[in-house]
């Protein structure tokens, strides 16, 4: 018992420390008769109120009777609990705060500070577009993820296993290289446009291209949750109807249809959060077309405006938190699809003719479209000049030379970011399936929450947060492992709970009951048969670090450069070839990880992707 | 035979537990002393909380209230594995990443046995539980049976002071279902370890057990060797749960010390305990075998056969007394040619003249 108090003593003492900070500072400066007399007082900075949170957050498992006889445990909460609360929870309450004091009021909250905000027309166009971008955008793709994820699992069409590979393609690349590659094609010197199709007066930038390039990010998202969903869904009630006398349209659409909205409605909110948290594309293909996302960057970072910029992260949190709640609300209700034993499950249907082929080419044509950009980036990338010399060169690839501190920046940040990430997650994960304790649900929310805010709002609440004594983490390497750690933290945590419910609970009991610790249990125990789950985790932390660009523009600096912040400004400012040269090494190391992932656990990138 | 692998074996006592989830009470103050080598079976329908009170003798749930003693230990705040206990799972929980030898050593390591001795003490219970050969192999390769056996030499390897079996044989198909259960009576019998076993089947309670306490609803019922619950329910409950049985209302003609009389379906019939409330309404177990059926003749109560079906080496009859309709369940065993009586047949029932014990 007293062990454990002291290390609770040292512990929050440490804490203590950290979230706050006594400096001394000059009160008062004399001089009488030629002699300096300075006076100095202490003072208190930091936040109380954080202090206050951490130390609740603390004492909350201190209360379990069960905790307290298990210092470990104990530890292992209280450190979670402490760890989220100040690398998620306090940097998206910072945009709040700031955001409200944009407005003009004292950290306090009115309607009239919300007027005043939307008086700009700026706020008002922004916020307008964003929340229509985001409507057309998950529709589209949601529907056409929809066609293709049915072909995909129940038509008889042929090359489905390459069809399926294709279509999920741009999953693995970062997301504004789908947005480089349709400039190389559509732009204002793209070669179907401008060589090809001699097309003059219409451009691509605007919100046609970001949509374009949005429907091509996003729908493999939307096959992915759809494809599971069909594939598992029970095949008897489909020929049930049509026994009974229903044609293929009317199996559609009162059978198979309603069967699958939880799924739609998922897919529709997930592509929402993704389409209005965009930055990358919209940055490269938007055009003058302003969106909340690029307005709170360029606010902050061109226009000087940091109040601002967080009043638009702020705006562009609350519809994400909704369709998230919504999302989860819906995930958590039953669900219809549960085949029970003996149910057949995704049975292959014969289906006529003029319904089959029209499918197929619609799926053909977007695998191929797939093949075209990527196929285009790599092309690019070797010949002299694209748009105007086609003549191969190896100039483009030794170009990335000058881009070598900001690899190796990017690859360790995204390294150790994955290996943090995917600890914390089997921890977290492990925590709030196998044990009760007062707290639970919230360690679990805010473990998830990071799902749904968008980069730029990571970006800038990092930003704020950790900017001054005692949180300066600015412009170190710290603050960007931590904050993509934390971020991607939800996929990690999932992951590793739908794995944890894959193994028989008497397995860590039996370990126990023959007397190892819990410690020793999660070693031996849990944590080799969670081995699968954490390393697809890591994997995945680590390809989405590499390629994020929307937080790294706000928390890379110039000793911490990223190769995703490098790679956009030649985007912006160098050539098409020189650009494509970045975007295609990105591809690659990329298709390494997730090499590495197939050798080490047998996984493809498709079931990665699925965890998310 | 290897050398016999010996036990400091205990008792346990359970004082006054109870567990209660949330809205639930799924264990309601339930007192019970297993003495040291015994076998107690927790017998009970699922949900009667029978689990639950043993996986708070084991740690994994604490209990709401009340102590868990093991010897003169009260273990009750002690987590799972600071406990002398050792158990044997539903799904055997055999790690699936570890071979059968490190799964029966895993334990001992836990436990920070010297690293010398471990292997023997492996060998010694393997040998014991006819797992030789098997060391290097991993838990799937082995057949039910044998999962069954790693499970227990696993946790026999630890010499618990108490085994615990929570539906050990529910996994097993019915032949070797009837095995093990004679297999795992036969070793604790040898190693003379004190256990508690949970079952929902009552042929596997009566066949393995010393002692069965039948549970319900989180109280424990009746606690008695499974002779005394045959032929003693203490309520319809036990008497239902224990065995198929007719229940049938009875009237009192007279009682004293050495018994009672009663009437059951206009007959007169002894008991041979009398009723715990006479002014209360009794009733009476009839079992099936008990009961029989003839053509003809004077005797026994008319009724006539509604169904008839073979089970197993019985031919059972439901029959509708004439009058006021009770059905009565009858069992013969063996029947002779003669003993087939087809569907609406009028026949005659003859009850036992004698009851042990009476419902009230």
């Amino acid at each position: 018992m007293l062990i454990i108090a002291v290390i609770q003593i040292v512990l929050l003492t440490f804490i203590a420390t950290w979230v706050m900070d006594i400096v001394i500072v000059e009160d008062s400066r004399e001089v009488v008769d030629g002699v300096e007399t300075i006076a100095f007082r202490r003072e208190l900075i930091g936040d109380p109120l954080l202090f206050v949170l951490a130390a609740i957050g603390m004492s909350l498992p201190l209360m379990s009777k069960r905790l307290r006889r298990e210092p470990v445990m104990l530890l292992a909460i209280q450190l979670s609990i402490v760890a989220l609360l100040i690398f998620v929870l306090w940097p998206v309450a910072q945009v709040f705060v700031e955001g409200f004091e944009a407005t003009g009021g004292e950290g306090g909250f009115s309607f009239e500070q919300f007027q005043r905000l939307f008086s700009r027309p700026m706020v008002v166009r922004a916020s307008r577009n964003t929340i229509w971008l985001g409507v057309t955008s998950a529709t589209l793709s949601t529907l056409i993820g929809a066609i293709v994820a049915y072909t995909l699992t129940l038509t008889d069409i042929p090359w489905k296993r390459m069809l399926r590979f294709l279509v999920v393609l741009t999953l693995v690349s970062p997301p504004f290289a789908v947005s480089f590659a349709f400039i190389m094609l559509f732009g204002r010197r793209g070669v179907i446009t401008f060589d090809l199709l001699g097309i003059r007066q219409w451009s691509i930038y605007g919100p046609d291209g970001i949509i374009l390039v949005q429907l091509i990010s996003n729908i493999p998202l939307a096959v992915l949750i759809l494809m599971t969903v069909f594939a598992s869904m029970n095949r008897d009630l489909e020929d049930a109807a049509e026994d009974l006398g229903a044609k293929t349209f009317r199996v559609l659409r009162t059978i198979t249809f309603p069967l699958v909205t939880p799924a739609l409605l998922t897919a529709w909110l997930l592509n929402f959060i993704s389409s209005i948290s965009d930055f990358g594309n919209p940055m490269l293909i938007g055009g003058d077309f302003q969106l909340l996302a690029p307005q709170a960057y360029i606010q902050r970072v061109e226009l000087f405006d940091p109040q601002l910029s967080a009043a638009l992260a702020m705006l562009l949190v609350v519809p994400a938190l909704f369709a998230f709640g919504l999302q989860h609300w819906i995930s958590n209700r039953k669900s219809y699809v549960t085949v029970t034993g003996g149910a057949r499950t995704g049975h292959v249907r014969k289906l006529p003719g003029w319904f089959k082929w029209p499918l197929f080419s619609i799926v053909l044509f977007l695998g191929l479209f797939n093949l075209l950009l990527y196929g285009s980036i790599f092309v690019g990338a070797a010949v002299k000049a694209w748009g105007f010399d086609y003549s191969l060169t190896l100039r483009n690839v030794s170009g990335l030379v000058i881009a070598i501190d900001e690899l190796r920046n990017s690859l360790f940040v995204a390294i150790v970011a994955g290996l943090l990430g995917g600890v914390i997650g089997i921890i977290l994960a492990s925590l709030v399936t196998r044990r009760r304790f007062a707290g639970r649900g919230a360690l679990d929310f805010s473990g998830t929450l990071m799902y749904a805010i968008p980069g730029t709002v990571v970006g800038i609440g990092y930003i704020i947060a950790f900017n001054a004594a005692p949180y300066l983490l600015t412009g170190t390497f710290f603050i960007i492992i931590v904050a993509y750690a934390f971020r991607r933290l939800p996929v990690g945590l999932r992951s590793g709970v739908a794995a944890e419910k894959q193994i028989d609970p008497s397995l860590e009991e039996a370990s126990l009951d023959l007397g190892a610790s819990r410690p020793r249990t999660f070693a031996k125990i849990t944590f080799p048969l969670l081995r699968t789950a954490f390393l697809a985790g890591v994997i995945y932390i680590f390809i989405r670090s590499m390629t994020d660009l929307s937080a790294a523009i706000f928390l890379s600096a110039a000793r911490t450069q990223l190769f995703t912040v490098r790679m956009f400004n030649v985007m912006v400012r160098g050539t098409p070839s020189e650009a494509a040269a970045f975007a295609a090494l990105l591809i690659v190391i990329i298709l390494l990880a997730l090499g590495l992932l197939g050798k080490l656990t047998g996984k493809s990138f498709v079931d990665l992707f699925r965890i998310s | 035979m290897a050398s016999e692998v010996t036990f400091a074996t205990a008792s346990i006592r359970l004082q006054n537990l109870s567990k209660q989830f949330k809205e639930v009470l799924a264990v309601d103050d339930v007192t019970l002393d297993v003495e040291p080598g015994t076998l107690v079976c927790l017998l009970g329908p699922s949900g009667c909380g029978k689990t639950t009170t043993l996986r708070m003798i084991a740690g994994f749930e604490d209990p709401t209230s009340g102590q868990v003693l093991i010897g003169d230990e009260d273990v009750t705040e002690l987590p799972p594995y600071a406990r002398p206990t050792a158990m044997v799972f539903q799904s055997y929980a055999l790690f699936p990443h570890m071979s059968i030898y490190e799964n029966i050593a895993y334990g001992l390591k836990a436990r920070r046995t010297p690293k010398k001795e471990i292997p023997g003490m492996v060998q010694e219970v393997m040998a014991l539980m006819e797992l030789e050969g098997q060391e290097e192999k991993s838990p799937a390769q082995l057949s039910g049976g044998q999962q069954q056996r790693v499970a227990l030499a696993r946790a026999l390897v630890i010499r618990p002071k108490v085994l615990l079996f929570d539906e050990p044989l529910s996994n097993l198909d019915a032949q070797l279902r009837v095995r093990m259960r004679g297999e795992l009576r036969d070793i604790q019998h040898r190693l003379g370890i004190t256990s508690v076993y949970v079952t929902h089947d009552q042929e596997e309670a009566f066949s393995i057990a010393d002692l069965v306490a039948i549970m319900n609803k989180g109280k424990l019922t009746q606690l008695g060797s499974p002779i005394d619950l045959y032929r003693r329910p203490a309520d319809r409950f036990v008497a239902e749960f224990v065995g198929l049985s007719n229940v049938v209302p009875a009237e009192l003609v007279q009682s004293n010390a050495e018994g009672a009389v009663i009437r059951v379906l206009g007959q007169e019939i002894h008991s041979q305990q009398p009723p715990a409330d006479p002014s209360a309404s009794i009733s009476v177990v009839l079992r099936p075998e008990a009961i029989g059926i003839t053509i003809g003749g004077k005797g026994g109560i008319p009724a006539r056969v509604r169904t008839l079906a073979y089970v197993g080496p019985l031919l059972r009859y439901t029959v509708a007394v004439e009058g006021d309709g009770t059905v009565l369940m009858v069992d013969l065993s063996n029947p002779r040619a003669d003993e087939f009586y087809e569907e609406g047949t009028d026949v005659r029932v003859d009850l036992p003249k004698e009851v042990p014990a009476l419902l009230s």
